[in-house]
């Protein structure tokens, strides 16, 4: 274990250096991932200029979910990179390299990049949480401020098991890779809005099977001191860490099949 | 030149399209995903609104169809061929041919919009129509009208798209900054939210921008909220843009033609 987290600091330093080497990119790339966001939250508030609630939600409320989906899917972003460019390695073939060496072919990926750039997204969602911080009249009880803890935490680990799982798809087919990120770029925009202007079955959807409600909605309706319109009980708010434990371990199951099912490309 | 060059580059840019058929299915699939989840958004904006910036619930959903079934007809993200072809060098063979640059790659484009607008912008609509139920056009004059406003926001988007690539002639961070540029038009022609919704100063700002003329003046066509004279200033509007940007571009050609230096061996 050890010994694993220096190689995986040493591995990644080298890419944070590599990186650190076009300064002006970086600069670019970082004020994109900020602007991006910026961007998306600007439209919410201009469309809460218009209008004073949205499904009973004020504009300080539906701030709580973005800020939270935004660190989750930017933090898991950084850290699940090596997964994003992961399905080349299978395309260009130079996978089969990565399982001749003596270590996890998971860590050897997981190692192979760190998004740094996507630091500009977590300080924006993060600005975006103080700023409905201010416009909320929330009693911020030690209780409060554990399950926020708790939920970011849990909600970075959900994204990067659906980072994981959308990428492991590749074992059996690169072409469908658009396709599958919608789970991650359609699950973070989803998950920014109360989840009750959805449908039931897609509700359910990102309640029982890819756990998405569990990053922002119901960790929300507990800070927030909201009722479940549909019902639940306030403790769902404390769920997080349960799903994110239970969804990491699909992610390393479906992982793990798939290293097994791969045969390599052959050409 | 002859015409008969531009449109044999255009079909054979259509022809290439056709080659993308499963990357074609998994972008409808992503559209439509989306289309469902920002159409539920706008409904939900109306459960206590009849009206916001003009446009009524069907308005807004049927709105929200239409820019997603736009966005690769006028391929809002990504488009980086030209810079691909300076930055290898690939560049210097094109620029070599006997015919417009410009008039090359703008018909290319047209070749590659029409078969978006046969095989994502068609089927996106009728999974939207499916869905939703949207608020089609009534008179045959809003299709006429819309095929020019669509071939008018191909042009804009084109010029603007083509600049961004041109700035690889002079910086080596083309994609860089023509990431940055590209969130400001995704802001401002409609995509995320229509224009109307901004705030009324804001708004009579944006509404005049060439941004407008890529997605939010077609949508509008398409729902009949622009008619008559209305009508026609829109796509005046357009017009006027698209000549202006594709006049800039053209001596952007020229500046950037001057600076290439072809190594000889």
């Amino acid at each position: 274990m050890i010994r694993h987290a220096a190689l995986y600091a040493r591995l990644v330093g080298a890419r944070g250096r590599g990186q650190m080497q076009y300064r002006l990119s970086f600069a670019t790339l970082v004020l994109a991932s900020v602007l991006v966001t910026l961007a998306e939250f600007l439209v919410v508030v201009v469309i809460f200029g218009r209008i004073p609630h949205l499904a009973g939600w004020s504009l300080g409320e539906v701030a709580v979910l973005y800020g939270l989906s935004a660190i989750s899917f930017a933090m898991a972003e950084m850290f699940a990179a090596g997964f994003d460019v992961f399905p080349r390695q299978i395309v260009q073939g130079t996978f089969d390299r990565v399982l001749t060496r003596p270590l996890g072919a998971f860590f050897q990926v997981l190692a192979s990049e760190l998004a740094l750039r996507k630091i500009g997204k977590v300080a924006q969602g993060a600005a975006i949480l103080v700023y409905a911080q201010h416009s909320l009249a929330v009693h911020w009880s030690p209780e409060r401020l554990v399950v926020l803890a708790l939920t970011v935490v849990s909600g970075t680990a959900i994204f990067f098991s659906l980072i994981v799982i959308c990428a492991t798809s590749c074992f059996w087919t690169v072409q469908a890779n658009e396709a599958v990120n919608v789970l991650t770029n359609g699950g973070t925009a989803m998950i920014s809005y109360p989840l009750d202007i959805y449908h039931a079955w897609l509700r359910r959807l990102a309640t029982f099977v890819v756990p998405l409600a569990f990053v922002s909605y119901y960790p929300a309706l507990y800070v927030l001191d909201r009722a479940d319109p549909l019902g639940l009980p306030a403790w769902v708010g404390f769920l997080s860490p349960v799903a994110a434990a239970a969804f990491g371990f699909l992610a390393w199951t479906v992982w793990s099949v798939g290293v097994r099912h791969y045969q390599g490309t052959g050409s | 030149m002859s015409t008969r060059l531009y449109w044999e580059i255009g079909k054979r840019a259509f022809q290439r399209q056709l080659a993308y058929r499963t990357a074609n299915l998994a972008g409808l699939f992503t559209n439509a995903c989306f289309g469902y989840l920002r159409g539920s958004v706008f409904i939900a904006l109306y459960q206590t609104e009849r009206s916001i910036g003009g446009y009524d619930v069907s308005a807004a959903v049927t709105f929200t169809w239409v820019t997603q079934a736009l966005i690769m007809v006028v391929f809002l993200w990504g488009w980086w061929d030209v810079e691909e072809t300076i930055r290898t060098g690939d560049v210097v063979s094109d620029l070599a041919k006997p015919f417009s640059y410009l008039g090359f790659w703008l018909a290319r484009d047209y070749g590659r919009a029409l078969y978006h607008l046969l095989f994502r912008c068609c089927p996106i609509l009728l999974i939207g129509e499916v869905m939703f139920g949207l608020r089609w056009p009534t008179s045959p004059v809003t299709w006429a009208a819309l095929a020019l406003s669509l071939t008018l926001a191909v042009a804009i988007s084109f010029a603007w798209r083509f600049t961004l690539n041109l700035t690889a002639f002079w910086t080596t961070d083309a994609r860089g900054i023509g990431g940055l540029a590209s969130i400001l038009s995704t802001l401002l022609c409609g995509l995320l939210v229509p224009l109307p919704y901004f705030p009324d100063t804001v708004r009579r700002v944006v509404e005049a921008l060439p941004f407008a003329g890529i997605l939010q003046i077609p949508a509008d066509v398409f729902l009949e909220r622009v008619t008559g004279a209305g009508l026609l200033l829109a796509l005046g509007q357009q017009a006027l843009w698209a000549g202006v940007m594709l006049g800039a571009t053209q001596l952007l050609v020229m500046a950037a033609t001057r600076r290439v230096v072809v190594q000889g061996g």
